[in-house]
C-alpha cells in the first residue's frame, strides 16, 4: 500500500472557524451530506478507472471516506469495492479495494493514486472482465456537507460519556472519522480534546488505538463508551 | 409539528431543519406541481408545507391546471420519459406551452426559491421573474424516448439545479444535479402506529384470516408489478408452508390496462381460497397500513419500478421485505441486511421460505429495515435536503462545505 505523507485535507478547508469559546468544553457537531451527481458513470472496469482518474477529490472522498457515514452495512468498505464485487462480480478486486483503509492516507490524492494502482494491476493481470448489466453502472457523485452544532457539550469525561451514549451517529462520524482528515496528526477530535483539555493522555491513547476502519459507527460508539466508562470508574474507585 | 417527529426522526435532521430555518427565515419557498390530490408528490407536499411554515419559511404550493388535451400530452411525456414510444405532435407541444403560459399568468410565481415538480409545469421557467428555480424530476429518465426528451430539455436546462430521486435516474442536464430520494411520512395515516384492535377490525372487515402467515403485495394491478410472479412464488411456498396471499391494489383511472390485468390475476388465482385479491377504494391509507402491519412478509416483486416507496412503508413497520432488484428498490433493500432482493418467482419463493422458517432472522431484518428507513427515508430528511439544496445555491460561498456555527 502506498506510503503516505502529509496533508492536504480532502474536504475543502473552511475559511471560517467555530466561534471562540470562553470555556474549553467539547462542543459536539453533526454532519449531513446532500448528494450531487457528477454526470459520469462507468459500466466497465476501464471506465471506472478513467472515472476515478478524472474524479475530483470531493468525489473520491464521497465514495471512500464518507462510506462510513452511511452505516458501513454492506460487505465492502468503499463504493468502488462494493461495485466491483456486486456488479462486476470481480471478487478478488473487491477484496483488494476493500482492504484500502482511507484513513491511513494523508490526502485524498494519495488515496486516489492507490485506488488507481490497484485497479491498473488488476486490469493488467485479468484478460477478460465483463461489463456490468444495464442499470448496474457505477454513478460518480460528490457531496455537499453541512456541519452544525448538535446542541450538546461536555466539560469532563463523565459528561462526554453521557453525550456519546446518545449522540446522533453523524456526530460520531464527524468527530471520530472525519476529524482524521482535518487534523494533521490524524487525531480524532475526542482524543485531541482529552489530551489537551482533560490532560488524560492514557485515556486519549486508548481512544486513538481504536481502529476506525474495522467497525461500524455503532461498534465504535460501544468501544468509546467502554474506554470512557473504565477510565471514569477507575477515577471513582476508593481504596478501602 | 416538527416536535412531533422528536424520537422518531434522527436528531441531526431536526437540528439541521431548525438551523437552516433560522438562516432562511422570512424567505419564500414555492412548490409547483400538477395536482393537489393523489400521487406521492401531493401526499408529501401536504405535510411538507406546514413543516416549512413552522420553520418560519413562507411556503406555498400551487398546482397548475389544464384541459384534457394538455393532460393527454403530459401523460405521453411521462410515459416517453420512462422509455415508451410516444408521438407528440408539434401542435400538442404548442398547447403544452400555451397552458404553461396561462398558468404563469394566473399563478403567483414570485418566491425566493421555486421548486417545479415533474414535466407538466416544466415550461413555467420561461415566465420566471425572480428567485432561484429548481426542477425536481420524480421519474426515471435514464432511458427516455430521445425525441420527446429533446423537446423538454431546453426548459430543464434553464433551471439553476435539477433534482432526481436516484443517481441512475439522472441525466446530465445541469452542472448542479442533486440526488434526493423521496420519503414517507411516519405520522401519516398510511404509516402511523396502529392499535391491535384497529388492525383486527380491518382484517375482519376485509375478510383476511389471521390464523396463518400472511404474504402481502400492495400495488396497482399492473404487469410491471408482476402479480402473476407473486402468485407463482406463493404456490411454490405453499407446498412446504401453509400461508395465505393478499394482493391489494386500488383502481387507477389513468391505467386502461388495470381491469384487464386484474381479470388475468383473478383467473390465474382461480378458486384458491387462500389467495385474497382486494380492490381497495382510493385513499384507503389506514387499511393499507393495517394490512402491512398484520402481514408476516411484504413483497414488492416488481419487474420495473420508479422508486417503490411501498418498500419503505413496509420496512418502517418492521416487516421482513422481499423486493425485485429494479428501480429504487435496491436503494431501500440492502440485500441480506434490510431485506432480500430477488430476480425471479423462484428467488422470491426461496426467500419467503427462509423468512418463514427463520423467524428470528426475519425479525432481525425487520428491525434493521425500520432503522434504515428512519435514517434515510423519512419526510424530515427530504425536507432537510430541499432546504440544504436551496441554502447551498443561494449562498455566496462557493465549495462543498457549509459550516453553520
Amino acid at each position: 500500500m502506498a506510503k503516505r505523507k502529509s496533508k492536504p485535507s480532502p474536504q475543502p478547508k473552511s475559511k471560517t472557524s467555530p466561534p471562540a469559546q470562553k470555556d474549553k468544553s467539547f462542543v459536539f457537531r453533526n454532519i449531513v451530506n446532500i448528494i450531487k451527481s457528477t454526470g459520469e458513470k462507468a459500466s466497465t472496469l476501464k471506465e471506472l478507472r478513467e472515472g476515478i482518474f478524472k474524479a475530483s477529490e470531493n468525489c473520491v472522498f464521497h465514495h471512500t471516506y464518507q462510506y462510513f457515514l452511511r452505516g458501513h452495512i454492506t460487505e465492502h468498505t468503499n463504493d468502488f469495492a462494493q461495485w466491483a464485487g456486486e456488479s462486476l462480480e470481480e471478487s478478488a478486486l473487491a477484496e483488494r479495494l476493500s482492504n484500502i483503509d482511507p484513513y491511513s492516507f494523508g490526502s485524498t490524492k494519495l488515496l486516489k493514486d492507490e485506488l488507481l494502482k490497484v485497479v491498473d494491476s488488476y486490469i493488467d493481470a485479468t484478460p477478460e472482465i465483463r461489463p456490468t448489466l444495464q442499470g448496474d453502472e457505477f454513478y460518480f457523485c460528490e457531496s455537499v456537507s453541512f456541519v452544525f452544532p448538535a446542541g450538546l457539550r461536555a466539560s469532563n469525561l463523565a459528561e462526554m460519556l453521557m453525550a456519546i451514549k446518545y449522540l446522533d451517529s453523524s456526530s460520531l462520524y464527524y468527530h471520530f472519522f472525519e476529524a482524521r482528515t482535518r487534523h494533521r496528526k490524524k487525531h480524532d477530535d475526542f482524543s485531541k480534546w482529552i489530551t489537551e483539555v482533560i490532560k488524560a493522555p492514557e485515556v486519549a491513547s486508548s481512544l486513538s488505538n481504536i481502529d476506525p476502519f474495522m467497525s461500524t459507527l455503532e461498534g465504535i460508539r460501544d468501544q468509546i463508551i467502554g474506554v470512557l466508562d473504565e477510565s471514569i470508574r477507575k477515577e471513582m474507585e476508593v481504596t478501602l | 409539528m416538527i416536535s412531533d417527529y422528536t424520537n422518531i426522526a434522527p436528531d441531526r435532521d431536526l437540528q439541521l431543519l431548525k438551523t437552516l430555518g433560522k438562516r432562511l427565515k422570512g424567505k419564500s419557498f414555492l412548490h409547483v406541481n400538477s395536482t393537489r390530490e393523489g400521487g406521492g408528490v401531493a401526499e408529501i407536499l401536504q405535510r411538507m408545507i406546514p413543516m416549512l411554515e413552522e420553520l418560519g419559511i413562507e411556503a406555498r404550493w400551487e398546482a397548475i391546471t389544464g384541459d384534457a388535451a394538455f393532460y393527454n400530452t403530459t401523460k405521453k411525456i411521462h410515459n416517453a420519459l420512462q422509455g415508451n414510444h410516444e408521438i407528440i405532435t408539434d401542435r400538442a407541444w404548442e398547447h403544452y406551452y400555451e397552458i404553461n403560459k396561462k398558468n404563469a399568468k394566473k399563478l403567483n410565481l414570485n418566491a425566493d426559491a421555486v421548486l417545479i415538480h415533474d414535466p407538466q409545469p416544466a415550461a413555467l421557467i420561461d415566465f420566471k421573474k425572480q428567485g432561484r428555480w429548481f426542477w425536481r424530476c420524480h421519474i426515471d429518465v435514464s432511458h427516455p424516448n430521445e425525441e420527446v426528451f429533446s423537446r423538454l430539455l431546453p426548459f430543464c436546462r434553464k433551471y439553476e439545479a435539477t433534482v432526481f430521486s436516484v443517481s441512475k435516474f439522472a441525466r446530465s442536464i445541469s452542472s448542479n444535479e442533486f440526488i434526493i430520494p423521496p420519503s414517507i411520512d411516519p405520522l401519516a395515516d398510511k404509516n402511523r402506529e396502529m392499535e391491535p384492535e384497529e388492525i383486527a377490525e380491518v382484517a375482519e372487515r376485509l375478510g383476511i384470516p389471521r390464523d396463518r402467515p400472511i404474504l402481502l403485495q400492495v400495488s396497482r394491478f399492473d404487469r410491471f408489478k408482476d402479480p402473476i410472479g407473486v402468485i407463482n412464488a406463493y404456490k411454490m411456498v405453499k407446498k412446504y408452508n401453509d400461508c395465505i396471499l393478499v394482493l391489494a391494489g386500488s383502481p387507477a383511472t389513468d391505467d386502461p390496462e388495470g381491469e384487464e390485468v386484474l381479470a388475468e390475476v383473478k383467473n390465474y388465482a382461480s378458486d384458491d381460497p387462500d389467495i385474497h385479491i382486494l380492490m381497495l377504494p382510493p385513499f384507503s391509507d389506514l387499511d393499507i397500513n393495517a394490512l402491512q402491519r398484520m402481514s408476516t412478509i411484504v413483497m414488492q416483486k416488481s419487474l420495473k419500478e420508479g422508486f417503490g416507496l411501498t418498500v419503505a412503508e413496509a420496512m418502517w413497520k418492521g416487516r421482513p421485505i422481499i423486493g425485485g432488484a429494479v428501480g429504487g428498490i435496491p436503494l431501500q433493500i440492502v440485500h441480506g441486511v434490510t431485506g432480500f432482493l430477488v430476480h425471479s418467482p423462484d428467488g422470491a419463493a426461496f426467500r419467503i421460505r427462509q423468512y418463514l422458517n427463520n423467524p428470528g432472522m426475519a425479525e432481525r431484518m425487520g428491525i434493521s429495515g425500520r432503522e434504515y428507513v428512519r435514517e434515510h427515508f423519512l419526510l424530515t430528511r427530504q425536507t432537510r435536503d430541499y432546504m440544504s439544496l436551496w441554502y447551498s445555491m443561494q449562498s455566496r460561498k462557493k465549495g462543498n462545505l457549509f459550516e453553520l456555527w
